[in-house]
């Protein structure tokens, strides 16, 4: 055997412990540079832009994550980013639960859904799955729509934060600056953990699962519980973002679980890299940018996102970071 | 406690009208390396899946080490010692070879990973994605998954399938060191009678899913039976 293989083999269990160190450190920074945002002079418009524009962000995560650990694609996971929103809106509005516990019910109630869904939906493959998480996403949004009793249908329903908030002032987070902070360092510990349970062992299995389930049973594992984990964790990931803009905007209604949504927040994945746990929300943050420069053309947005999705898939079908990952390899190389 | 590694008893399985394995009983005594050989569609696959717990609807019981398993999963026969490789080769081709015989090995006790890997020759591949390395390889690695954790029980449908004459010879050379040296029981299908007759202390033949005959590889060899069903058309 060649000695420079043999000695490849070694150093592979250091060499992992301080790709996770990276990713520590790289999310301490990240955590540290989100203070600055709100005091390099944006406006206060932008700012509540830059709000939007992470919440969808966390979406995309969710959706990109899904595809990442379980290969599959969903047109659904605006379902749980709308439950999220709808348990703690109604949950608070009606006076069910103090906004803590609202809080809890509402990122645990998507995320238990999802993984007994995953149970049966990881089943399936392809565009039947997407076509499946389609149809269970808008099932949700009709309910949202038609029933008034629940929170006033298609109007949609506002509502009052309570004056605390685990202690803080609660109207707080209905400021721009505030909320970029808080939910930029949301974003940044949902990514760094992403990042780690990819390598964790579970992680690791998911994606064996992924890649062939068949041979994942006959080298000895269940081959329904990770998928399932995969989709809760998606789906918590959704939640805390259907939460954020429900707390953010004091308001509710049945767009939070449209597909259309869901769709964007794929597209956001595709042009950011979604075989990467950040692609996502680089794809994210890259479309807010984009809007905010095309400004007077926001009419067209649709038609420019359409163009930007062609020219991205052709150009870089691995998104912009995996163009970036195979620039940096191949500088590497050399 | 009975001496056989693994035993199918009166096993049938039926795809609609058609009798692929019709009662076919096979026992394989600890430590031994036996061949199934049978002509294309004589149900050595499918023989195989039903003792690995691939197939759905078949009659019969399967036992492993004296256990009933009959009604186990592959998973679970998995961490009873049962492993097996398959007829289309059968890897993760976006994981590194390292990586999956080390997932692998997590699945049985935390299983060493670095002998397997380099008694097929994986070391130098070991960072390579799956789906990237040669055929040959390929079919090492599935072998090589099969043989993590030392499995007490390996099924193996033609891990040869495809290689070269060398290449095959070189890779039963391989199996039979590490077998022998592991204490592994094997059922080997394999069409190439060369690999058969240099690994095998016995033979067991399949006919149009009946078992047709079993002996030491001399004792087929001479089979008439054997020979009209089988071995006079290869020769
Ligand atoms: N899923 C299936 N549906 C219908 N018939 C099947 C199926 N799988 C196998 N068969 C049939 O069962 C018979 C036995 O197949 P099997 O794959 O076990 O043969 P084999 O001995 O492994 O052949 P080969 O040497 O070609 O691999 C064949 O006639 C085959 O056509
Ligand atoms: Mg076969």
């Amino acid at each position: 055997m060649n000695p420079t293989a043999q000695g490849t083999l070694a150093p592979s269990r250091p060499r992992t412990a301080n790709k996770a160190l990276v990713v520590l450190l790289i999310g301490a920074a990240a955590l540290v540079a989100g203070f600055v945002l709100p005091w390099i002079g944006f406006a206060k418009i932008t700012l509540s832009l830059l709000a939007q524009a992470l919440f969808d962000a966390l979406l995309a995560t969710s959706v990109g994550f899904l595809f990442l650990q379980n290969g599959r694609v969903s047109f659904g996971q605006a379902a749980f980013f709308g439950l999220g929103g709808y348990a703690f809106g109604i949950l608070v509005a009606r006076n069910l639960a103090g906004p803590e516990l609202a809080l809890l019910l509402a990122l645990a109630i998507p995320t238990l859904a999802a993984f007994l869904l995953g149970l049966v939906v990881a089943r399936v493959t392809g565009v039947a799955h997407a076509m499946l998480t389609l149809a269970v996403g808008q099932a949700f949004y009709e309910v949202a729509f038609r029933w008034r009793e629940l929170a006033m249908g298609d109007d949609g329903m506002s509502f009052t934060l309570p004056s605390k908030f685990f202690g803080f002032s609660a109207s707080r987070l209905q400021d721009p600056g505030v909320m970029v902070v808080l939910a930029w360092s949301i974003l940044v510990l949902v990514l760094v953990s992403l990042t780690l349970f990819t390598r964790s062992r579970t992680g690791q299995i998911a994606a064996a699962i992924r890649d062939n389930e068949e041979r994942a049973r006959f080298i000895g594992y269940s081959t329904t519980v990770p998928p399932a984990l995969v989709y809760a964790i998606a789906a918590f990931v959704a939640a805390i973002a259907g939460v954020l803009q429900a707390v953010y905007n004091g308001y509710i209604a049945p767009q939070m679980f449209h597909w259309s949504l869901s769709g964007f927040a794929l597209i956001m994945s595709i042009i950011g890299g979604a075989k990467f746990v950040i692609g996502p929300a680089v794809g994210a943050v890259v479309l807010f940018y984009i809007k905010d420069v095309a400004g007077q053309f926001a009419e067209y947005w649709p038609a420019i996102v359409g163009g930007i999705l062609v020219v991205v898939t052709l150009t870089m079908p691995q998104g912009i970071i995996g163009l970036a990952v195979k620039q940096w390899r191949r500088r590497q190389r050399r | 406690m009975t001496e056989l590694a693994i035993e199918g008893v009166r096993l049938s399985r039926r795809f609609g009208g058609f009798t692929a394995l019709d009662a076919v009983d096979i026992g394989v005594k600890r430590g031994e390396i036996r061949g199934l050989i049978g002509p294309n569609g004589a149900g050595k696959s499918t023989l195989i899946d039903v003792l690995s717990g691939r197939a759905v609807n078949w009659d019969g019981s399967v036992r492993l080490n004296g256990e009933d398993v009959s009604r186990l999963t592959p998973q679970e026969r998995r961490k009873r010692g049962m492993a097996r490789s398959f007829q289309r080769t059968n890897i993760f081709p976006d994981l590194t070879v390292e990586q999956q015989l080390r997932i692998a090995s997590w699945a049985v006790e935390e299983a060493e990973i670095d002998e397997v890997m380099s008694e097929f020759g994986l070391v130098a591949l070991a960072g390579v994605p799956a789906g990237e390395i040669s055929y040959g390889d390929q079919r090492r690695l599935d072998l090589a998954l099969a043989l993590v954790g030392r499995p007490s029980v390996l099924l193996l449908d033609e891990p040869a399938a495809g290689l070269t004459m060398e290449e095959s010879l070189g890779l039963a050379r391989t199996l039979r060191d590490l077998v022998t040296r592991w204490n592994v029981t094997v059922l080997l299908v394999e069409h190439d009678m060369q690999v058969v007759f240099s690994i095998c202390d016995r033979i067991s033949v399949l006919h149009l899913g009946r078992s047709l005959s079993e002996g030491t590889c001399a004792e087929v060899r001479a089979n008439p039976t054997v020979i009209a069903a089988y071995l006079g058309t290869e020769a």
